[in-house]
């Protein structure tokens, strides 16, 4: 049985023209992975993300520890305001990043009853965790959690994790990575116009 | 005496030592197998299905991970006040979701994970059997005359073939 093309076929152009699509498709690749790489290396850090927590609704866990200044601290002592806890190291670079924006949340939040902020030393020594605070002009109360306690209380996985606790001591939001002094007033007012 | 009944009489003593080793061993193992766990074994048990929180993958048992040793405590100081694995096993829950238990629970959204794999290896094999059966199943087509006819015409055009055509099925 012959196998060769009968003498009326049309000429044989196959080859050439899956060279040319598989040509246009390398190319077309490297397009869209330029665009995705200049997307990504050009666009803005990423805010916080507001990630599910078991503990959502529920009632913060108790934190009774010491101040890096040495004092007692207890969290139900701030029954009735808004309270910001926030696990920060510092060593973690993005909770270096965020604290500018706590000093400028503390800063706003300063008049007598308003929204505290809270911080929690989150695997860190005493002393590297207060030349932080020192040195970023951090004025607001900040524990130790020797052990690690208090963050598996809260279900921290690793620094910065902020948590917003309600007036009444409920906890409603849960941030990742780290946040903004915006970040922060949304979720307040996220909050509030939800009624907790 | 006869030989036989010598073997019978010296190999009695034999019988009964191996009898009391084996009994030993037996009350030894039961004694381990049966007995309450202690403090340290259950708090071990737990570390090792639970999910370091900071890390990927490994047990609390297994990470040097500040988390895990947390939980480590956690977990040791809860089975001193005598809760059980559950009661210990739901307080990690609470704060760190399912995803702190190395063994997802088999109930609710987890199940999923028991059950894809289950579903997809028994269509895998339920594939996979469908394929062998096809295969063994005799070909259902039949020669009919006309194609006898159009093959020995196509021989006769062509001369005689190399190698002899096994003849298939008759009709």
């Amino acid at each position: 049985m012959s196998t060769g093309p009968a003498p009326d076929a049309a000429p044989a152009v196959g080859p050439r023209r899956g060279r040319h699509t598989a040509r246009w498709t390398a190319v077309a690749s490297l397009v869209v992975m330029a665009a995705l790489i200049a997307l990504l290396a050009t666009r803005p850090p990423a805010a916080a993300t507001e990630v599910y927590t078991p503990l959502l609704g529920q009632q913060a866990p108790p934190v009774t520890a010491t101040t890096l200044s040495g004092g007692r601290f207890h969290l139900a002592a701030y029954r009735g305001r808004w309270v910001v806890l926030n696990f920060f190291a510092s060593w973690c670079p993005p909770c270096q990043d965020e604290e500018p924006d706590l000093v400028t949340f503390a800063y706003q939040h300063r008049a007598p009853g308003d929204a505290a902020l809270i911080g929690v030393v989150y695997d860190d020594t005493t002393a590297a965790a207060r030349a932080f605070e020192r040195s970023s002009g951090a004025t607001w109360p900040t524990v130790i959690d020797p052990g690690g306690q208090i963050a598996l209380r809260y279900g921290v996985r690793g620094p910065p994790e902020t948590f917003l606790i309600s007036p009444s001591g409920t906890v409603v939001a849960h941030l990742d990575s780290a946040v903004t002094a915006a970040d922060l007033d949304q979720q307040i007012a996220a909050a509030r116009a939800a009624g907790l | 005496m006869s030989p036989r009944g010598g073997r019978k009489a010296g190999s009695g003593p034999v019988w009964v030592v191996l009898a009391v080793v084996l009994a030993l061993a037996l009350a030894l193992a039961a004694s381990r197998w049966s007995g309450t766990p202690t403090v340290a074994q259950r708090a071990a048990a737990l570390d090792a299905v639970l999910k370091c929180p900071s890390c990927d993958g490994i047990s609390v048992a297994d990470s040097s991970a500040s988390t895990a040793a947390a939980v480590r405590q956690v977990v040791l100081i809860r089975v001193r006040e005598g809760q059980s694995d559950q009661q210990i096993e739901q307080y990690l829950v609470g704060r760190y979701g399912p995803s702190i238990l190395l063994r997802p629970p088999t109930t609710g959204i987890t199940a999923v994970v028991w059950v894809v794999p289950l579903v997809a290896a028994a269509g895998g094999l339920g594939g996979l059997a469908l394929f062998f059966w096809r295969r063994r199943r005799p070909p259902t087509t039949v020669v009919t005359p006309e194609d006898r006819a159009l093959v020995d015409q196509a021989m006769a055009e062509n001369g005689p073939v190399a190698a002899p055509v096994a003849a298939g099925p008759g009709p």
